[in-house]
């Protein structure tokens, strides 16, 4: 009786492997290097995923690191993700500590790491230098945070120098078809400075103040001269605890704050709390860090999303 | 009045922080009579998945969570029949499922944050439909309780006596166990998942250092864990800290200052 249990146990456990095998194999293998003449890029996600794009043209295949939708913050890449970036050409990232698996990934995969490259860098140096162009004049509400806010390319002054680094990893990689992506950038440097001349005219709106729910809008605040009160920390996974609700409500109050805003991809609860508690009203404003299922039905890119930005924006302050 | 009380959400935490105060105990008493304090727990991380499938198919998550931690129930009271000596481990089975299936979910919620919500509670971000929810489903788990007041106790103290008695001990057993996934899925909105057992078992611990009969037991816990809720509160209003943690730890400092008082007591005397 014992040794046919024991037969039992065994004959399940080698059918489940076996099985996961199978599934395995019948998985189609994207991920498999097939005869490509094209390079293939990595971007971690949303914003250097969509500048990649922009960026390449059809002379590379860009794919999107971290999947649409998900909250880049807490996401964390499954084997099958690193096998995919093994096969690649190139693996662009927004850098600053923002994708926090970065090095163990990179480390792990040691000499089958594709080159990688901190799209961020050049702001970095630019962020570091004394004269970096920051209006100084201004009160600031709350600036005792000594944490790096990541999130540059919400302010399209900077996001201008992320596309142009990608465009020159791009050019460093792919040499012979280097006259494209000069062109593209090009292209694109004109269509930030537009972006950048309507932001320009929101400091021009009477109110200066806006309420958001994660602290991501630091460097468009700081580049349009306006001043972010977040009900949560640096990631949008934090909850606020009680003081910090009042104290937000406070200042909301004292502001003249009519709008809350809120992020589709986190959640809105805490956003409507406030709301509720000064009479204002919610509206969304995207840190970009992926696209709502509706947005990628429209076929919104980063442009289209920051022109809404501009319009939430624009209404909050008049 | 009190600057805590001029803000509407903190209005709404009170309210709902000591209705729950209120049935958590109850239930929890029962739990420790048992000896099955990690029931809680157990159901507890497996509404969790019920919190991310929620969130999966757009209906509210905490209707997913009762859902899903009461067919949790159901489930440890079915491995609890089969294995009637290792009732542990019905409880460790279904909470690793739980948890596994609320591992591979959540993967899949965009938005993870609302998820992330459930692990410690957003007590201070309360809608109203939740807050009538809460209210709900206590006024029913405390109707629930009050009637099976005697039974509940019978069952928990000697199970194969109250059957003799004549005491219908599946059915009482079957109601229990949905109560306690009822209750346990409401408050993991409010104090959290990882927490909230601490809430059924910290109280019912205080009052049995006092309590001299069942009902005594009862009301001691429950006045505990109100005093628990609304000290947690306020400490964590004025102290800037997060409010179902504060709660949880109020009642094991309260636990730990009773503990020694009494021992050093008792070496006096």
């Amino acid at each position: 009786m014992h040794r046919l249990g024991a037969a039992v146990v065994m004959k399940l456990s080698l059918t489940l492997i076996f099985s996961a095998f199978l599934c395995a194999c019948a998985v189609p293998a994207s991920t498999t290097a097939v005869v490509r003449d094209k390079p293939v890029i990595y971007a971690s996600f949303y914003p250097v995923y969509d500048f990649a794009k922009k960026a390449a043209g059809d002379f590379a295949e860009v794919r999107c690191f971290i999947p649409d939708g998900a909250e880049p913050h807490d996401w964390e890449p499954s084997p099958r993700d690193i096998a995919g970036l093994m096969g690649a050409d190139l693996f662009l990232y927004a850098g600053m500590g923002f994708e926090h698996w970065v090095d163990s990934v990179l480390s792990g995969l040691g000499q089958d790491a594709p080159p990688a490259v901190e799209t961020s860098l050049a702001i970095q140096a630019l962020l570091a230098s004394p004269d970096d162009g920051r209006e100084h004049d201004g009160h600031h509400i709350h600036d005792d945070h000594d944490h790096h806010d990541s999130h540059v390319w919400l302010s399209p002054r900077l996001a201008k120098l992320q596309f142009a680094a990608v465009c020159e990893a791009l050019k460093e990689i792919d040499p012979k078809n280097a006259g494209s992506y000069d062109e593209a950038l090009k292209k694109h440097l004109a269509e930030f400075d537009k972006l950048d001349d309507e932001f320009k005219a929101l400091s021009l709106l009477p109110k200066k103040v806006i309420v958001v729910t994660h602290e991501a809008f630091g460097y468009l605040c700081r580049d349009y001269g306006l001043e972010q009160i977040s009900i949560a920390g640096y990631s949008p996974e934090d909850e606020p605890g009680p003081a910090r609700m009042a104290q937000v409500t406070r200042l909301a109050r004292e502001n003249g704050v009519t709008v809350v805003f809120y992020e589709e991809l986190s959640s809105a609860k805490i956003a409507r709390t406030v709301a509720a508690e000064i009479g204002a009203k919610t509206l969304p404003l995207s840190p970009l860090e992926g696209l709502t299922d509706e947005e990628r039905e429209n076929g919104d890119d980063y442009f289209s999303v920051m022109r809404k930005n501009h319009a939430a924006l624009k209404e909050a302050l008049s | 009045m009190l600057e805590i009380f001029a803000y509407d959400f903190m209005q709404k935490a009170f309210l709902a922080g000591i209705t729950l105060a209120v049935i958590i105990p109850c239930i929890g008493v029962i739990i420790v009579l048992r000896r099955l304090p990690m029931i809680g727990d157990a159901l507890a991380h497996t509404s969790l998945a019920g919190v991310a499938a929620g969130l999966l198919l757009g209906i509210n998550p905490v209707a997913g969570a009762i859902v899903v931690s009461m067919a949790a129930a159901l489930c440890i009271e079915g491995i609890r029949k089969k294995l009637p000596k290792y009732a542990e481990l019905s409880i460790a089975v279904t909470m690793s499922a739980g948890i596994g299936l609320a591992g591979i979910l959540s993967g899949f919620t965009s938005g993870s944050g609302s998820f992330n919500s459930f692990l410690f509670g957003s007590i201070v971000s309360i809608d109203s439909f939740e807050l009538a929810l809460v209210i709900a489903t206590s006024l029913v788990v405390l109707i629930v309780f009050l009637l099976l007041y005697k039974e509940l106790f019978y069952v928990a103290l000697d199970e194969s006596s109250a059957r003799i008695s004549g005491v219908p001990v599946g059915f009482v057993n079957a109601v229990f166990t949905l109560l306690t996934a009822a209750c346990v899925s409401i408050a993991s909105r409010t104090v959290g998942a990882l927490i909230v057992s601490s809430l059924m078992v910290i109280p019912v611990t205080c009052a049995m250092q006092f309590a001299k009969s069942y009902r005594q037991t009862v009301i001691f816990s429950v006045l505990f864990a109100v005093c628990f809720t609304i000290a947690g509160l306020f400490l964590s209003f004025y102290l800037d800290l997060r409010p179902g943690a504060t709660i949880v730890l109020t009642g094991c400092v309260v636990l730990i200052a009773i503990l020694i008082t009494r021992n050093s007591k008792r070496k006096l005397g």
